[in-house]
């Protein structure tokens, strides 16, 4: 399967998530999404999975409060100062749940995307590779680095188990992305990117099976944004 | 004629406070191998970048004099123009892959330069076989050790068939035969190969002239024969002498690994029915070729990884010094950093920094120092907690041969208080510092 081919279909389940108006159709996208990161190395998709559901339980605790919308509520509150009366409605709860789905399957999308595509291929038929090469790299080399962190500081001694203890990580991971994105774009001047007449490796033949792809992505966008 | 020319190159990093080369004029014979040694910061890697185009295209920075590769100016063409020309491989070679299979890797300069498509795959595999990865080909760079990652960057150089290869300490996370197997390889292709290298004895016997420099100055440009000479009597050190080895009282023991298995990968195990035994004053130097375990085994000692099969005893305290320096690099200032195994006790941090040589440094950004800097910084953080066991992971890459002697005798001056485990494939320093030398799976004690 061509990559290009994956990442149209990775990218019209998640459209047609996002566009998608029912919470079973949501539901069953992200299900779908799911199946298919399980296909990748279980101590690399941990990280993406966990972040995703975290995010995706976050929003769907969070939406209800900070909505107002629905007429049948489930549960009445006190009034908190600029908030307002808290109240869960129905309505509330089926808009968190659909937009925690979203987002769910938003973040499986991309988790198959970093895990199983194969980004070389995908660069082949990128015109500006440095920063396609630069955006492809940047999640595995965060999570390289951030387990590198949490490795050399166990060598001293120091366990990091909270959250903010990992937080705290962020900014040198921030700072090692970057000072990593110049080397590398250094290394790839030196070795000649951006020089006219460029050639390209011979590509793999585009196959049928590459086509229904294609027209399976179209299929499923369309139906997110007219019926599901 | 000469193939590539530095003629009275004077060059300042933007916002630096003084030159990192100053006046250097040196000449490159075609298929000529030059050395070019000096101490950390002496200004050997800009001095490779300057012959790449990348000084001043890439770094900015002034630039005084003129630096020609094959006829051509450096200040007129883009440094991406003169690839094929010119290759480098750089220091670290995390940092210098593109694409995350290993041919396409290789292949990648080869499709810059224009390289017929149809050449492009065999000229890559080519390359590969030539510093011994050829089955490396179909792998994902990110399952690749840090050795074999270095054997893919020197064949992406190769693969360009260039007239000029710009080497900076390519063979740092080789092993001995490896980096011996390499560096007579890249002898024998017959083009001019500028190579800095802090650990010269290899080097030098490819080498067919040295240029050392210091304070970003030439302070010897010569044949081998009188570079050693010169060096015997300036930088003995240089040569590999008064690093003595000593031999340690062995009292009781601190760790202790027995029939340990472990795999990262269900099935595929690393290493397996490991034995070993680390006593309190000794020093104990772990050696190997690339991929045999020899991280894994220190991370076992270290408490790291837990094994999957067999038993990892430790009593006391261990710390681990691992192989990348830029994982010390979490807090902003050098004391800080160091502080953060001993509760952000910043006297001892300091007393650490100035044992390791970077006392006057407590206030920079660990990522402000220099990659020899760097390394101190990362032993003084593990260091610092004063270990019963301290486990190091290469210690001297990047380290030249003055802090070598250095770092072996504050080795030498805390071993009776520890157990101290040295993975390395730095020959002349684990003899110099080991009282015993495990070659995984053969034992010898060093005389």
């Amino acid at each position: 399967m061509r990559p290009a081919a994956a990442l149209a279909l990775l990218a019209s389940l998640a459209a047609a998530a996002l566009l998608a108006q029912h919470l079973v159709s949501v539901a069953v996208v992200a299900v779908l999404l799911f199946a298919v990161c399980l296909r990748a190395p279980a101590e690399r998709r941990r990280l993406y999975l966990l972040g995703t559901l975290v995010s995706g339980g976050a929003l769907f605790v969070l939406t209800p409060f900070i909505e107002t919308i629905g007429s049948h509520p489930i549960w009445t509150g006190p009034i908190v100062p600029v908030l307002g009366q808290l109240d869960i409605t129905h309505e509330e709860l089926t808009s968190a749940g659909v937009n925690a789905l979203r987002l769910v399957a938003v973040g499986f999308a991309f988790a198959a995307y970093a895990l199983l595509l194969d980004h070389d291929g995908l660069l082949q038929a990128v015109r500006f590779a440095r920063p396609a090469a630069l955006a492809t790299r940047l999640m595995p080399t965060l999570e390289r680095d951030a387990a590198g962190f949490l490795e050399a500081l166990r060598g001293r001694g120091v366990v990091v188990s909270s959250v903010r203890g990992r937080a705290a990580l962020l900014s040198p991971l921030l700072a090692s992305a970057l000072e990593r994105g110049l080397n590398l774009a250094e290394a790839m001047e030196a070795r000649g990117y951006g020089s006219p007449g460029r050639t390209s490796l011979p590509r793999p033949r585009w196959r049928a099976r590459d086509s229904f792809l294609v027209v399976l992505a179209a299929a499923i966008l369309t139906a997110g944004a007219l019926w599901l | 004629m000469a193939l590539a020319r530095a003629d009275r190159l004077t060059f300042t990093y933007p916002e630096a406070s003084g030159p990192a080369l100053r006046e250097v004029s040196l000449e490159i014979e075609p298929g000529e191998v030059v050395a070019v040694l000096g101490p950390s910061g002496s200004g050997k890697s800009t001095l490779l970048r300057a012959f790449a185009g990348l000084v001043p295209h890439f770094h900015g920075g002034r630039f005084e004099g003129r630096v020609e590769v094959a006829g051509r100016d450096t200040r007129s063409i883009r440094p991406a123009e003169l690839a094929g020309t010119v290759a480098s491989v750089f220091q670290d070679p995390e940092e210098q892959i593109v694409l995350s299979r290993v041919i396409r890797e290789v292949a990648f300069g080869l499709e810059n330069i224009g390289t017929a498509p149809e050449d492009v795959v065999g000229r890559a595999h080519e390359a590969l076989a030539a510093v011994g990865s050829e089955h490396l080909a179909d792998r994902d760079v990110a399952e690749l050790s840090g050795g074999e990652l270095q054997r893919v960057c020197l064949a992406s150089a190769v693969a360009l068939r260039p007239q000029l290869l710009l080497l900076d300490e390519p063979t740092s996370q080789l092993d001995p035969v490896a980096a011996g197997a390499f560096l007579e390889h890249v002898a024998g292709l017959g083009i001019a190969v500028l190579v800095s290298d802090h650990r010269p004895r290899r080097v030098l016997e490819q080498a067919d002239r040295v240029v050392f420099l210091d304070g970003g100055r030439v302070l010897l440009d010569a044949t081998v024969s009188v570079a050693k000479d010169w060096l015997g009597e300036n930088r003995p050190i240089w040569l590999g002498a008064s690093m003595n080895a000593r031999v340690a009282v062995q009292a009781e023991p601190v760790c202790r690994l027995a029939g340990v298995q472990f795999a990262y990968r269900a099935g595929l195990p690393v290493v397996e029915n490991v034995h070993l035994e680390l006593c309190r004053g000794e020093i104990v130097a772990l050696a190997g070729a690339n991929g045999t375990g020899k991280t894994t085994i220190a991370k076992l000692a270290a408490g790291l990884l837990a094994p999957d099969l067999g038993t990892a005893e430790l009593r006391g305290r261990a710390g681990m010094l691992l192989q990348d320096p830029t994982r010390y690099s979490i807090r902003e200032r050098a004391d800080e950093e160091v502080a953060v195994g001993v509760q952000g006790d910043r006297a001892r941090a300091c007393n650490a920094l100035g044992a390791l040589g970077l006392a006057g440094m407590e206030g920079r950004h660990p990522r402000d120092l220099s990659s020899g800097e760097r390394e101190r910084l990362a032993l003084a953080s593990v260091l610092v907690i004063d270990p019963d066991l301290l486990v190091l992971d290469e210690p001297t890459r990047g380290v030249d041969p003055q802090r070598k002697a250095e770092l072996a005798e504050l080795l030498h001056a805390g071993a009776g208080r520890r157990a101290t485990l040295l993975v390395t494939h730095d020959e002349d320093f684990a003899h110099a510092v080991a009282d015993r030398s495990i070659m995984l799976g053969q034992e010898a004690v060093l005389a």
